[in-house]
């Protein structure tokens, strides 16, 4: 027998709190669809990819009713385009990019990540292709995402490479200048990147994975804020411990219901199960943000004194708690703080709280980093460069994932707002120090060596 | 040894259960199993009781009349003949919860057509606060639904009802309330 508080709490969480699955993300490992025939290895890979996937969505949907927790997203992460489609140009794997963009829409689904290149110590000829093909890629399909890994803590910086995404960046807002640059939203790029993602736009699936693999990303920002407001009203003596189990219990009990969900999905897919990636992602709603957690706990806003110690202690007991609830954690698991999909976030930046410096110090300990960030259109490629280059040094030098979404909006100065529309919500332009200015440290090149946390073996 | 079943109802108050007890152990009996339960300040208990062959019903119950009397208790003992061990039917847990005000009629709507789908309920439980929170009023039916239940139709005929009594009725499978509360399940 249940009690009477198991079934309201429950029920609460998914009706009161916004609790939801963000995603469920099949994993399709496209290895084997490799040809030198760009024809045959489109067919092959849209075969692969719709053969695996086509139960996805009616499964999601039915699942989601046998449960009544919504799944907001179903989508497909891939093996990185740059390995398996090495021996193509940038123009064909434009088109590849067209014929992913096509199976996610025979299958209903909003997003397919992967058109990802991996090249932390080097670019190879099919790294050198993609990288170049991304503002096309990204400008002419809709639901292609694409990252690249430029860093990682064994292998250092590659400073090329985040010298040439700056560019690709920049090119890809131009593109698509009408609609405030929503390619470079779809673009990610990595540090440390987690080969089990099942977030976007950072989703790809890592060549030590399985063929197919269902993995799910829960959220919950809402739960978590209406948590602690309820521990916060009830309880006498709060303090930071209490705050810390009470964010644990909360991730666990999240963490919980997203395996339960995903690890059904793949019974009925037939597939095996991944991870359960606990991330508090917002969506751009009241009671679905980051920004608001902070408020609930005393701080003024999100970005005032006070908001690094917190947030470290937020992303820690976010883990803890998934660590506990599931033995398959992956992906990011932590909190995600992006100024679009953020209504408390853009809103922090608005009213000047919230500045990029004290995003990118924040960034240090969140569990991913400088996510959906518009900057002025002015702002050169070498600075959007040297931005990607401070993120990824700290998650280089702390063992941990980096990430940098940058959006530099055509025609728009700090303040003003970009509006991408649905998930991808809008928010305000962030002003670059000394964005305009040409970076000629950028230019140097090279390698950043391995930091000496590198060599553990 | 036969056994019996021992019905108690009424108001709650320390000693029913002493009572109770220590009649049937001055009696040679042996509690075999027991439920009990609170409605508000009601107390309710169903036992099964092992008892010597030259005990009868009849008598056991006159006894506990006699003993449970200064406690004012609706006291009855009948026969126990336990059920012939049968195959658990297949079913599957669901919770149903029915959001909003409660009002006549209610409970024999909802249990009308879960019975109509051949669903058994298992354990009801009614929440009515009076405030307007909409988990403030709130009926709760766990419930075992027969793998032949189509779930597409019993959720429409419920659906039928949350729309003509303007309530928010839910089917939800049992295992999201346990994942998310409980350690272990």
């Amino acid at each position: 027998m249940l009690s009477d508080k198991e079934i309201i709490s429950t029920l609460a969480m998914v009706m009161e709190e916004n609790l939801d699955l963000r995603t469920v993300t099949v994993g399709i490992n496209l290895t084997d669809c490799v040809s030198h025939d760009l024809a045959t290895f489109r067919r092959k890979i849209y075969d692969k990819i719709t053969g695996h996937a086509r139960q996805l969505v009616p499964t999601c949907d039915r699942i989601a009713q046998r449960y009544g927790i919504a799944i907001a997203n179903k989508r497909i992460s891939i093996s990185p385009i740059a390995v398996v489609g090495a021996p193509f140009g940038p123009e064909e794997l434009v088109e590849v990019a067209l014929t992913l963009d096509k199976a996610a829409i025979e299958l209903g689904i909003d997003f397919i990540g992967g058109f990802s290149a991996l090249v932390e110590k080097g670019m190879s000829n099919g790294d050198r292709s993609l990288i170049a093909a991304i503002p096309q890629a990204l400008t002419q399909s809709s639901r292609v995402c694409a990252s690249v890994n430029v860093a990682s803590t064994r292998a250092g910086i590659n400073m090329d490479a985040i010298l040439l995404m700056g560019r690709i960046i920049k090119e890809a807002s131009e593109l698509t200048a009408a609609q405030d640059g929503l390619a470079a939203a779809k673009l990610v790029v990595f540090a440390n990147i987690p080969q089990d993602i099942p977030f976007m736009a950072g989703a790809y699936l890592g060549i030590g994975e399985a063929d197919a693999v269902v993995s799910v990303g829960v959220s919950g920002p809402g739960v978590v804020k209406r948590a602690l407001e309820r521990a916060l009203a009830e309880e006498q003596g709060v303090d930071m411990s209490r705050i810390a189990d009470v964010i644990k219990q909360t991730a666990a009990r999240l963490t919980r219901a997203g395996e339960l969900v995903g690890r059904e999905v793949a019974g009925i897919l037939n597939l095996p199960f991944g991870v359960v990636d606990l991330s508090l992602a917002p969506t751009p709603n009241v009671n679905d943000s980051i920004g608001e957690i902070f408020q609930t706990v005393g701080l003024p806003s999100i970005g005032s004194p006070g908001s690094t110690v917190f947030l470290a202690m937020l992303n820690d007991a976010v883990k803890k708690g998934g660590a506990f609830a599931s033995s398959h954690v992956g992906g990011l698991s932590g909190a995600f703080i992006p100024v679009c999909e953020d209504l408390s976030i853009a809103e922090a930046v608005s009213n000047g709280s919230l500045v990029l410096e004290k995003l990118e110090a924040m960034t240090s300990v969140c569990s991913v980093g400088l996510d959906m960030v518009p900057l002025p259109g002015d702002t050169s490629a070498e600075m959007i460069s040297a931005i990607i280059a401070d993120e990824m040094a700290i998650g280089v030098i702390n063992k941990k994932t980096t990430a940098a979404r940058l959006i530099p909006a055509p025609g728009k100065k700090a303040g003003d707002t970009v509006r991408f529309g649905g998930l991808l919500g809008e928010g305000p332009v962030m002003a670059v120090n000394k964005g305009n200015q040409e970076n000629r440290f950028i230019r140097l090149g090279g390698r950043v060596p391995a930091p000496i946390q590198s060599l553990v073996n | 040894m036969s056994k019996v079943l021992i019905s108690i109802l009424g108001q709650d108050q320390p000693g029913i259960i002493a009572n109770v007890a220590g009649l049937i152990f001055s009696r040679k009996g042996n509690i075999e199993n027991v439920s009990q339960t609170l409605l508000q300040s009601m107390f309710g208990a169903l036992l099964i009781v092992s008892v010597p062959d030259n005990e009868t019903p009849q008598a056991l119950q006159e006894a506990l009349q006699v003993t449970c009397a200064a406690l004012n208790l609706f006291v009855h003992v009948e026969p126990y003949i336990a059920p012939a061990p049968n195959i658990k039917p297949d079913v599957q847990p669901y919770i149903v919860t029915a959001i909003g005000p409660d009002q006549p009629g209610l409970v024999w709507e909802i249990a009308t057509q879960l019975a109509r789908h051949d669903v058994n309920i298992t354990n009801m439980q009614a929440i009515f606060k009076g405030t307007t929170k909409p988990l403030d009023n709130l009926m709760i039916f766990e419930v075992d639904v027969p793998r032949h239940t189509v779930m597409n139709d019993l959720r429409a005929s419920l659906r039928e009802i949350s729309e003509r009594l303007a309530l928010d009725i839910k089917v939800q499978h049992r295992k999201i309330f346990e994942s998310v509360s409980r350690i272990q399940n």
